[in-house]
């Protein structure tokens, strides 16, 4: 009887003891918007927990934009120099001029070629960062585009480049909106597609070599920009575009395709309204899952983005649930999808159209004249 | 009457053990205000001088007042307003709160006018962001009573939104601490007033504002200070050109990583609320000496 019960404490004390001993937490902190960390949340960190027992996903997000890297930096670059051992960051999300810096500061690992899914990325932003070497460090974990939305009722026929742009702004006063260079990506994105159509030099921006006397032609195109601004509405934010779209307020604006697609698939957003991606093109980006140097969970973080980024997850979570363009070729995605969950994605911008005028952001020193440029000549 | 801002003069205790004590009381307190708001604000101050090599420079200034002259002008023009029209609306409610005879309107506005005390500023941002757009809810509302075209409906997410946003939230706040200040007064200057035939205006004018100027005063400039700190109205409203300094700080900083420039602009911004600051100070010494 005694030894029974001995037993019994025994059997409920392993009963106990074993999930909190084999409980580790995998730490996730992603820059970007509200619906990144929702990603990982709802969608990919359960799935990961239900294959990996005893393993707990943890997503924090730092924010939208390139301070949400900028803080990922921050935190990393801290415990850098403070020579702790184990860094509290197992994998982050973060945007192409955060990870650029990153590499450089030596806070990242190099993992791509350690998983199986790291063959089955094509595309030069998994090698490339606005002009740094990031070849290994990075696995672009989806794409996304900016591009015009419009109203087809008020607009018959898009722009189909910024020449044709600035014509319609001015037989259509007020119709077009965009965020300028301080209230989101989307705005500072048309602002680029602006300077790479207006100033002849589009190529040498995405390229380099990096020329600091170029900064003369670069603001004689903003000179126009400023002009064009005369004819355009300003909206408060990326989402203050959709806003004023719906509202009927504006025609035409810059906005980043993935955002217009949730807010479609949610309801939010008049079903009319439609994309069109102008010539020579709008920039886009992709999000990189990146490790930490001193990643304490270096190995589980691995299998994590192997998973992240195995067909079946990109195009189930990225491409159907989040509406976002795949991060590996599209050609692993496209077949493990329904055609017509795929068409979706690609009904008002084909993948030709995407390839030819989906445009990368210009090398992060041109990023700067440029946005800087925007304050000295439009601002002033 | 003693009231909170008197509560930080007192007479030192006699004796030197008390002393002592009272130090090590206050020392928790005065640590926690040195580390994390004092050390922070001198690195601050040194960063906006330092060159990225680590000498002496101002040319973050140069750059600061190259870009962001207009914005500097535009947020002491937005928050001068907004003070001046908060001190408006908070006489106009405090004076209707101490000599109004509906008694069941004062209680119905008292009830009223402190709800924006309990909203904070980035959903005040929001509530203006629709109410205010071009096709929101007030034009509706104005299109609809027949007041304006609905062709002349425009957006008032500018300027103007942001001092409606600031007035709507920091009002409520002025008007507490006036309509205190009125209700302590002693009735009977009021009472004698009237009873000469004085009406109700000239009364709050020539008796009653001249006793509480300095609770409004202390108000508005508590405003004053409050209104250039605040990020998210401008962020949420107009963020674009020209805007509040907050936005360009915030700018600086997560486009550029530039925390000298954004260090500098905040130097500019912690000047004119320097200037709030000595008059508060000015005051609160004149009211110790008075009591």
């Amino acid at each position: 009887m005694k030894f029974r019960m001995l037993l019994s404490v025994a059997a409920l004390g392993v009963v106990t003891a074993a999930p909190a001993a084999a409980q580790t937490t995998l730490n996730v902190v992603s820059a970007g918007d509200q619906n990144m960390v929702d990603y990982v949340n709802n969608y990919l960190g359960p799935k990961f927990e239900q294959m990996n027992p005893g393993v707990k996903v943890r997503a924090v997000g730092t924010g939208p934009g390139d301070s949400g890297s900028q803080k990922i930096y921050e935190k990393l670059s801290a415990q850098q120099k403070a020579g702790s051992a184990t860094w509290d960051v197992d994998v982050a999300v973060v945007h192409q001029r955060g990870a650029a810096t990153m590499v450089d500061e030596k806070l990242l690992m190099p993992y791509r070629n350690d998983i199986a899914a790291g063959k089955l990325v094509s595309r030069d932003t998994a090698k490339n960062a606005l002009g740094a070497n990031v070849d290994g460090y990075v696995l672009p974990m989806f794409h996304s585009q900016i591009a015009f939305a419009y109203n087809p009722d008020l607009v018959k026929t898009p722009p189909k480049s910024f020449t044709e742009l600035n014509d319609w702004v001015k037989k259509n006063p007020k119709q077009f909106g965009y965020n300028g260079v301080k209230g989101g990506m989307s705005g500072v994105g048309f602002v680029m597609g602006w300077v790479a159509a207006n100033s002849g030099m589009g190529e040498k921006l995405e390229k380099g070599p990096y020329d600091p006397n170029a900064k003369a032609t670069i603001e004689k195109s903003l000179a126009g920009l400023k002009d064009f601004n005369q004819y355009v509405v300003m909206t408060p934010g990326n989402a203050g575009t959709l806003d004023m779209l719906n509202r009927g307020e504006i025609a035409m604006g810059p906005v980043w395709v993935d955002m217009f697609y949730t807010w479609m698939a949610d309801g939010k957003m008049n079903p009319k309204v439609k994309l069109a991606l102008p010539s020579p093109g709008l920039p886009g980006q992709p999000m990189y899952y990146v490790i930490p140097a001193k990643a304490a969970n270096a190995a589980l973080a691995k299998k994590f983005i192997d998973f992240a980024e195995s067909p079946e997850v990109q195009a189930d979570g990225i491409v159907k649930q989040f509406n976002w363009y795949p991060g590996i070729d599209p050609q692993y995605v496209q077949s493990k999808m329904e055609p017509a969950a795929w068409n979706k994605l690609f009904t008002d911008i084909s993948p030709a159209d995407l390839s030819k005028n989906g445009r990368p952001f210009p090398l992060s020193q041109y990023f700067t004249d440029i946005v800087e440029g925007y304050e000295r000549v439009v601002l002033k | 009457m003693a009231t909170l801002a008197d509560g930080a003069i007192v007479s030192a205790p006699p004796g030197g053990r008390g002393r002592w004590a009272a130090i090590a009381l206050v020392a928790p307190a005065l640590l926690v205000v040195g580390v994390f708001f004092v050390v922070p604000l001198l690195l601050s101050a040194v960063g906006a001088f330092r060159a990225p090599g680590g000498g002496f420079t101002l040319a973050h200034f140069d750059k600061s007042l190259e870009l962001y002259t207009k914005d500097l002008i535009f947020t002491v023009a937005i928050v001068a307003l907004s003070t001046l029209l908060i001190a408006l609306v908070a006489i106009l409610i405090a004076g209707y709160l101490t000599l109004g005879e509906n008694a069941r309107a004062v209680a119905i506005l008292r009830w009223l006018y402190r709800w924006p005390l309990f909203i904070p500023f980035v959903v005040a941002g929001q509530i203006m962001r629709t109410f205010l757009a071009k096709n929101g809810m007030l034009n509706h509302v104005l299109i609809g009573a027949g007041l304006i075209e609905p062709i002349s409906a425009e957006s008032m997410l500018d300027w103007r939104g942001i001092v409606i946003a600031f007035v709507w939230k920091q009002a409520p706040f002025v008007t507490l601490l006036l309509a205190g200040a009125m209700a302590s007064l002693e009735r009977q200057h009021i009472e004698a007033a009237r009873n000469l035939g004085a009406p109700r205006w000239r009364v709050l004018i020539d008796i009653v504002l001249p006793q509480v100027r300095g609770t409004l005063l202390v108000g508005l400039v508590l405003s004053f200070v409050t209104m250039l700190s605040v990020l998210s109205v401008p962020l949420m409203i107009n963020p674009n050109s020209p805007t509040m300094i907050t936005v360009d700080v915030a700018y600086r900083i997560n486009t550029f990583a530039d925390y000298a420039v954004a260090n500098a602009l905040c130097l500019l911004s912690l000047l004119l609320a320097a200037f709030g600051a000595a008059f508060y100070l000015r005051h609160a010494v004149q009211r110790a000496e008075d009591t």
